[in-house]
């Protein structure tokens, strides 16, 4: 077992891959907790794909993989908003539009490139065990600018997140604080390229979120245990990657799932066996299980209170731009 | 229940906010047009009409929310443009996520998130008066309780809480009676008063006729233009109503209560 833990450590390849994993854990973590409260996982998921066309220029005409990142990420961003004030067009279609548009133009410059299948799998899937000590200290860097800028507007994130009329409301800026909030995805999307790839860095924004979110009901909790459970599927994932000779990005998000998957099964308020248990283990009587376990009543005032909410929120008048 | 949250009254006779020919244009149509109307200190106003007559648009405008397409909204003989904290804006339940990971507490709390340092957590002085306003609603105990755990009245006096923090001159509020029971009905009702009593303007949006006719000083009669505007037993005529509801008039004239356009 001791070996098992610390045969890995004595390469250099896997200590850097085990403070990137950490890293990445963490910065995803807490970055996807808004990304889950908000429902941009769709959003995050183009980001990822829109960015990649950044990255391919920079990478095709040598210069910083993180500029042409980050400057596809504003472009994208700011194109899905002007898309979305059409009045005929979601905000989902716009970004359906984009994010399949740049991904084709992604592979289409990549194609050009000589070595194309090597750099296309690597951009697609990672390439955690090639982190230098460079790359660490720009995916430090850069998890700090990102985790200080959301602690400095925690805040004004959390208002906009919750309550967006009471936001504007109270003078906050909802369009700076949107795209800011994308700068600060797209970054730790961008910082999560090398060690998952492309196609699974919404695992790392997505999954331990959702998994802290069965967990608690309090924000900051909820971003706590999402850095703690990504950065620890993380490592775990790293070893099994290790050991089991299987590639380490998809090993680090089959690790996030499975710990999904247990706490969605067995988390201790939410839980559904936990639950189904603890109603067993209250009302131990055999024939309760031939009655319904919805008190009809109560279901049928929540039906009604439903169609009310919903006669009321019709007549809401929105500008379609803002909605 | 004194006015512990609420700081001193602020009297003039004048009119505090007057809205002045304002019309708003959405892509593909007009949702007001036309409107003046003014509102004193220490009075409770009701937008009236029926879904789709401009009563949020008008509160949105007037929140600093929703820009104008033409006309101008004066706060105190100074024009309004954009928010301002006098102003405090009460959306509508609906607008919410209530299955948000914060408490009630934090809900309230955010009615003092613009005034605080952004290092360091609130100070014990911003709790202590967010708990005095969650007293004042009744939901003090429930300070702790995750949202989502609230029933829909529970939910409006949380967002009145945090309203009563806000602290503001002219309070705009969507269609708070829409969906609370009936405690948190009469809840809202003595609020106003409150409120009035320390002359703050009220201003609310509903469609619930014998509502406006029990809580306002005024009704304004609403469907894109302005029908009608003054106190309820001059406002609410058969003639009235029928022009702001149309077709929809067969509302509530049951029982004669507000018969009084008919005969007088």
């Amino acid at each position: 077992m001791t070996d098992w833990i610390v045969d890995p450590l004595r390469h250099t390849f896997m200590q850097h891959a085990f403070i990137a994993i950490l890293l990445v854990g963490i910065i995803c973590g807490v970055t996807g907790t808004f990304v889950t409260l908000r429902g941009l996982a769709f959003m995050g998921d183009a980001l990822s794909h829109a960015i990649f066309p950044g990255v391919v220029i920079a990478y095709v005409l040598g210069g910083n993989f993180l500029i042409g990142a980050l400057v596809a990420a504003v472009v994208v961003s700011l194109g899905i908003g002007l898309i979305s004030q059409s009045s005929r067009l979601t905000n989902d279609t716009a970004i359906g539009v984009l994010f399949a548009g740049g991904f084709a133009l992604g592979i289409a410059l990549i194609s050009s490139q000589r070595s194309y299948v090597k750099d296309l799998s690597t951009f697609l899937l990672g390439s955690i065990l090639g982190v230098s000590r460079e790359d660490l200290f720009l995916t430090g860097a850069i998890g700090a600018v990102v985790l200080g800028v959301i602690a400095y507007f925690r805040r004004e994130l959390t208002i906009v997140a919750f309550d967006r009329t009471f936001a504007q409301a109270t003078g906050i800026n909802l369009w700076a604080f949107d795209q800011l909030f994308l700068i600060l995805l797209s970054l730790a999307i961008v910082i999560s390229l090398q060690t998952v790839g492309n196609i699974l860095v919404l695992a790392m924004l997505v999954t331990p979120a959702a998994t802290a979110r069965l967990l608690t009901d309090r924000l900051q909790v909820m971003m706590i245990l999402s850095a703690t459970i990504g950065a620890v599927s993380g490592v775990v994932g790293l070893y099994l990657s290790y050991h089991l000779s299987i590639a380490s990005g998809a090993s680090v998000v089959l690790v996030a799932t499975g710990v999904f998957a247990l706490v969605f099964l067995f988390a201790p308020k939410t839980g559904i066996v936990t639950v189904a248990i603890a109603r067993r283990l209250h009302f131990p009587h055999p024939e309760r299980d031939i009655f319904p376990t919805e008190d009809p009543v109560a279901v049928a005032k929540a039906d009604s209170s439903r169609v009310a909410d919903g006669a009321a929120s019709k007549q809401q008048d929105q500008p379609l731009h803002t909605g | 229940m004194d006015g512990a949250v609420i700081s001193q009254p602020v009297m003039n006779n004048e009119a505090r906010l007057v809205v002045e020919g304002l019309g708003v244009h959405f892509a593909d149509r007009s949702a007001l047009e036309g409107i003046s109307v003014s509102f004193g200190a220490g009075e409770s106003v009701s937008l009236l009409g029926p879904n789709g007559a401009g009563k949020s648009t008008l509160l949105k405008v007037i929140a600093g929310v929703l820009p104008a397409t033409h006309g101008s909204v004066r706060l105190a003989g100074r024009p309004i443009d954009g928010t301002n904290p006098a102003v405090v804006y009460v959306p509508q339940r609906s607008s919410v996520d209530w299955t948000f990971p914060v408490s009630v507490l934090d809900v309230v709390l955010m009615a003092r998130a613009q005034r605080r340092s952004r290092f360091g957590p609130f100070r014990g002085e911003d709790r202590e008066r967010a708990l005095a306003a969650l007293d004042q609603v009744g939901m003090r105990p429930f300070a702790p309780v995750q949202i989502g755990q609230l029933s829909g009245g529970q939910q409006q006096r949380v967002f009145l809480a945090r309203a009563l923090l806000q602290d503001g001159d002219v309070y705009l509020l969507d269609e708070p009676f829409t969906g609370v029971d009936v405690p948190t009905q009469e809840l809202v009702v003595s609020l106003f008063d409150q409120l009035r009593r320390t002359g703050r303007t009220i201003i609310y949006a509903t469609h619930d006729l014998a509502q406006a006719a029990k809580s306002s000083d005024r009704i304004f009669l609403l469907n894109r233009r302005l029908i009608a505007s003054g106190p309820p037993s001059e406002t609410m005529t058969a003639a009235n109503l029928r022009a702001a509801f149309g077709g929809q008039a067969i509302v509530p004239l049951d029982g004669g209560m507000f018969g009084m356009g008919e005969a007088p």
